[in-house]
């Protein structure tokens, strides 16, 4: 819970520290330093993940550059949501997990024993399978996040609410019925307040599961182009079953699989820029994926 | 395609970096959660102090005369409280007599026929039966039973309890009769069996477990239960069902006037007991309405233990344990 | 009605006899079930009903000025005369009381039981709460009268006459002194919020474990902590059923009889106050009805029985009502 001096002194000790231990803090801060030379902002160093005894992830290793679009393709079940959700720490959440392995948010381990998960929450976003608002109107559900970081000046919190929706595409839709209940939305417009509401806490990177599987071809498309406009300012990592939505939309592609039927371990098999993955892939496996032979 | 939306604050805002915000957050956050853990533990203080107190205090009382002697005139030492053991014996042993059967069959129906507005009536009787207070149960067994009679009796308050049980039997069975799969039953009527026998031969004994989980509740409830016995049994400090059956055969009375001589006195229970005994200036009785409260404690929390091992290896059958 | 089980053709008499009570045993069934289904809901009018014929004469005589809130109330069977306000009053100030002091802790476990306890603690303990609704009223009535009585609410008492009963409005609830028995309605109100914490946090348990995962997972990934999360987004999402659960423990606290009026000191005193003895509608019915000196006297206190009846009747309905309309809103997604 409160950050440990003592944890925060790794071996890595040429990575400046995620947070500055709570104790030790001089007063507010900025933005975490980061390393500007460094176009990678997410890089995965052999993680591992078991649930248990059942070894999910096995020895992943991966970069995630700035501000690109990034997929993870694969057939059902090969651990995408699993890495995917490692990536913001929401797989604490299931009993009797546990990891082995690092995973750097801007050259921090995240998974640094006493790292504070609830900010690494805030700047990984993520937008879920199933659009999932809370009961309240839409301007409540935008204003959720930034209230409890004590936001609470109405001008304040009503130009956030503008500029969340504005961003995902929802604004011109809902302006004159903020305070209407956000489970009025369609599913499509749902989505995108799912998405308003993870921009409005202003985090980095943005984590989307299948954001779109449970949506229309017109909503689907809608989310498809607003991602292309997000990634000018956040980095985008999403999982998808639908192939042509990854090449469609993806700069980056990455292909899992388990590795035998036994062990049912995710495992990465190959990772590059998307027009590579999809047109001249480097593994027999990976061009037997995408050109449907299974899968 | 969407046109490039200038994002117009500053990414990062101050408050999203406050350190001092953070701790203050999980500060609360930790605070929070352990009070929900402490008043836990609180509800359950005055659980193990009662079940202390009644163990230490009753125990220091119970002997085997307490449980196979009549009571001795106020005042006097010793005796026991046979009267109410008989007592609670036949109230409950009436009540399940009275409440399951009925109780059952009306499940049945409900199970089957939910949505007819008999079915509806019946759903919306039993949650309003379930929330009548006990007291004005007995004040119904009154008027029904004992003002028609002339008398208190054993039979009015069996069928108070009954009344008080009847919900809880309905509700189970109706829940346990719906666990039972459809292929169960459709398997039964496609053999040609007609539907009671199905209900009967089939449904009846697969669900069986859970109704008698619910049977088993419902007589921790009644047996414990005082209110609605005041007007209606009343109590009876020399009730002695030895007496009654050795007066009868020797006045050569068939089995049924026996029967009906213990039904109609007016009986105590043991709780009525306890009740009684608390209010009497007797250390006496005192002691032995602390010896009752350990007898009753003992009885109910038994058979609630009871009923929840049932479950447990129901439960555990059902998934090959 | 089904078709014929046996075919029986070319058998004896009495084998068709009996195969045609197999074959038609159908009517007789269902004209069983449907006459039980039929005798609940006439148990339940006829409780209604007796209520209601048992006090006509109270209720002509003695009119609406028997509910009436009054500071003098007389209650002489001798004379007839009868007012049943200290009794209404008695029974809404312990209920709301025990309400009080029940409402936090049956939060409290509910929200540990669904979100914090690990799944192998929660059923042994949601059990051992379950157990404290399963200790006979007379029980906790002797363990009132003889041991919490004197160790907790006397002293409680002395306290809470200094304290509370020195502020101006509070100390119409806080004015001793407090008898030295401790009999007084704060006993009462104490032990009633011990009985009815076990029915409000069973339900409100049921209320969030019935609550979607997604709701909490999207709370979780916008950087709430936990307790964000449960006070902002689960109780307001399950505030109907939360709300429902607490009706039913009031229904249950209206009704509860025997534990009251070992500790509630039975007195028809017109005090408002919290630390004085008084007397609820239950247990004036449980102490006088046995030896009720006439006709208008039982007829009283049935109508007592009847306004009673009423009361917890509609509450139940309130809170059935409130408990569906929430575990009903999301049938498919409930949290393993």
């Amino acid at each position: 819970m409160f950050t440990k001096l003592d944890n925060l002194m790794t071996e890595e000790k040429s990575r400046p520290p995620l947070m500055m231990p709570l104790a030790l803090s001089q007063g507010v801060t900025d933005a975490p330093e980061t390393n500007p030379e460094n176009p990678n902002k997410i890089e995965i160093n052999d993680f591992t993940l078991y649930y248990g005894k059942f070894k999910a992830l096995g020895n992943l290793s991966m970069t995630i550059p700035k501000n690109k679009i990034t997929a993870i393709i694969g057939p059902s079940g090969c651990g995408k949501s699993t890495l995917l959700r490692s990536l913001n720490r929401m797989n604490d959440l299931v009993p009797g997990v546990h990891t082995e392995g690092k995973i750097f948010l801007d050259d921090s381990d995240i998974y640094v024993p006493g790292v504070d998960v609830v900010d690494v929450r805030r700047r990984v976003g993520m937008v879920f399978q199933r659009p999932n608002p809370f009961p309240k109107s839409i301007y409540d559900n935008v204003t959720y996040g930034p209230r409890l970081y004590g936001i609470r000046r109405k001008y304040e919190l009503d130009e956030m609410v503008e500029n969340a929706l504005r961003q995902a595409a929802l604004w011109d839709e809902v302006r004159d019925k903020l305070h209407q209940s956000a489970m009025a939305l369609s599913g499509g417009q749902q989505q995108r307040l799912c998405i308003a509401r993870a921009l409005a806490v202003e985090p980095e990177v943005i984590l989307m599961d299948e954001p779109a599987s449970a949506l229309d071809p017109v909503a689907t498309l809608k989310i498809e182009e607003l991602m292309q406009t997000l990634k000018e300012t956040y980095t985008i990592i999403i999982v998808t079953h639908n192939m042509q939505q990854a090449a469609r939309v993806s700069d980056f592609t990455a292909f899992m699989m388990i590795d035998n039927p036994q062990n049912r371990t995710g495992k990465l098999v190959e990772y590059g820029p998307t027009v590579q993955i999809f047109t001249n892939p480097k593994l027999q496996q990976t061009e037997d994926y995408v050109t449907g032979r299974f899968g | 395609m969407i046109e490039s939306i200038p994002v117009t604050t500053t990414i990062n805002r101050r408050q999203f970096h406050s350190k001092a915000g953070y701790q203050r957050r999980k500060m609360t956050n930790v605070v929070m959660l352990s009070i929900t853990g402490f008043l836990t533990i609180l509800a359950l203080v005055p659980l193990f102090w009662i079940v202390g107190y009644v163990i230490h205090k009753g125990g220091q009382y119970i002997n085997l005369d307490f449980f196979t002697h009549m009571p001795r005139p106020l005042g006097m030492a010793g005796g026991g409280v046979l009267h109410a053991i008989e007592g609670t014996l036949i109230l409950t042993i009436l009540a399940i007599l009275f409440a399951v059967p009925p109780g059952v069959l009306a499940a049945f129906y409900v199970a089957y026929k939910p949505n007819t507005p008999l079915g509806i009536a019946v759903r919306f009787g039993t949650d309003v039966l379930a929330g009548v207070p006990s007291i004005v149960i007995g004040l119904f067994g009154y008027a029904l039973i004992v003002k028609n009679q002339g008398h208190y009796s054993a039979l009015a308050g069996g069928i108070a309890l009954a009344i008080l049980m009847l919900p809880t039997i309905i509700r189970t069975t109706e829940e346990m009769i719906k666990l039972v799969p459809q292929t169960l039953r459709e398997g039964s009527l496609a053999l040609g069996a007609p539907e009671w026998k199905t209900a009967l031969s089939v449904t009846l004994p697969a669900a069986s477990n859970g109704i008698i989980t619910g049977i088993l509740l419902g007589i921790a409830r009644a047996s414990g239960e005082t209110a609605p016995l005041l007007f209606t049994a009343l109590g009876n400090e020399s009730f002695e069902i030895g007496k009654i059956v050795q007066g009868g055969l020797a006045g050569h009375q068939s089995i049924f006037t026996i029967l009906g001589k213990i039904l109609e006195q007016p009986v105590d229970s043991l709780p009525l007991t306890l009740w009684k005994y608390a209010q009497q200036p007797f250390p006496e009785r005192i002691n032995q309405a602390w010896a009752s409260a350990l007898v009753l404690m003992i009885l109910v929390l038994s058979i609630n233990i009871l009923a929840r091992i049932w479950v447990q290896v129901r439960t555990n059958r059902m998934q090959g344990k | 009605m089904g078709k014929p089980f046996l075919k029986t053709a070319n058998s004896p008499t009495w084998m068709r006899r009996l195969h045609r009570v197999l074959n038609y045993g159908d009517r007789p069934w269902n004209g069983l079930t449907v006459g039980m289904a039929v005798l609940t809901i006439l148990v339940m009018l006829a409780i209604g009903v007796l209520l209601w014929l048992d006090s006509t004469q109270a209720r002509a005589k003695l009119g609406w000025n028997f509910l009436s809130p009054t500071l003098n109330a007389s209650w002489n069977p001798v004379s007839g005369k009868f007012q049943a306000w200290p009794f209404i009053y008695g029974t809404m100030l312990t209920s709301a009381a025990a309400l009080v002091l029940a409402i936090p802790v049956s939060l409290g476990i509910a929200i540990f039981l669904a979100e914090l306890s690990p799944t192998w603690l929660r059923t042994p303990l949601s059990w051992l709460v379950e157990l404290l609704a399963a200790i006979p009223s007379v029980v906790y009535g002797l363990w009132g009268i003889f041991i919490f009585l004197p160790t907790v609410v006397a002293p409680a008492g002395t306290l809470l006459e200094k304290t509370l009963g020195a502020i101006p409005v509070l100390k119409l609830f806080f004015q001793g002194p407090m008898p030295a028995s401790g009999s007084s309605r704060l006993a009462a109100a104490l032990i009633l919020s011990m009985m009815i914490t076990p029915t409000i946090a069973a339900v409100s348990r049921d209320v969030f474990l019935a609550i979607p995962r997604a709701q909490r997972e999207a709370s979780l990934a916008l950087g709430a902590t936990q307790w964000e999360t449960i006070w902002q987004v689960l109780i307001p999402y399950g505030l109907s059923g939360i709300l429902g659960a607490i009706i039913l423990g009031l229904g249950r606290a209206l009704g509860e009889t025997m534990a009251v009026t070992m500790v509630i000191g039975n007195s028809i005193e017109g005090s408002l106050s919290l630390l004085r003895p008084g007397y609820t509608m239950s247990s004036i019915i449980a102490n006088e009805f046995a030896e009720a000196v006439s006709q208008l006297h039982t007829e009283a206190l049935v109508e007592i029985g009847l306004v009673l009846f009423g009361m917890t009747l509609l509450l139940n309905m309130l809170a059935r009502f409130l408990v569906w309309q929430v575990t009903h809103r999301n049938p498919q997604e409930r949290r393993a």
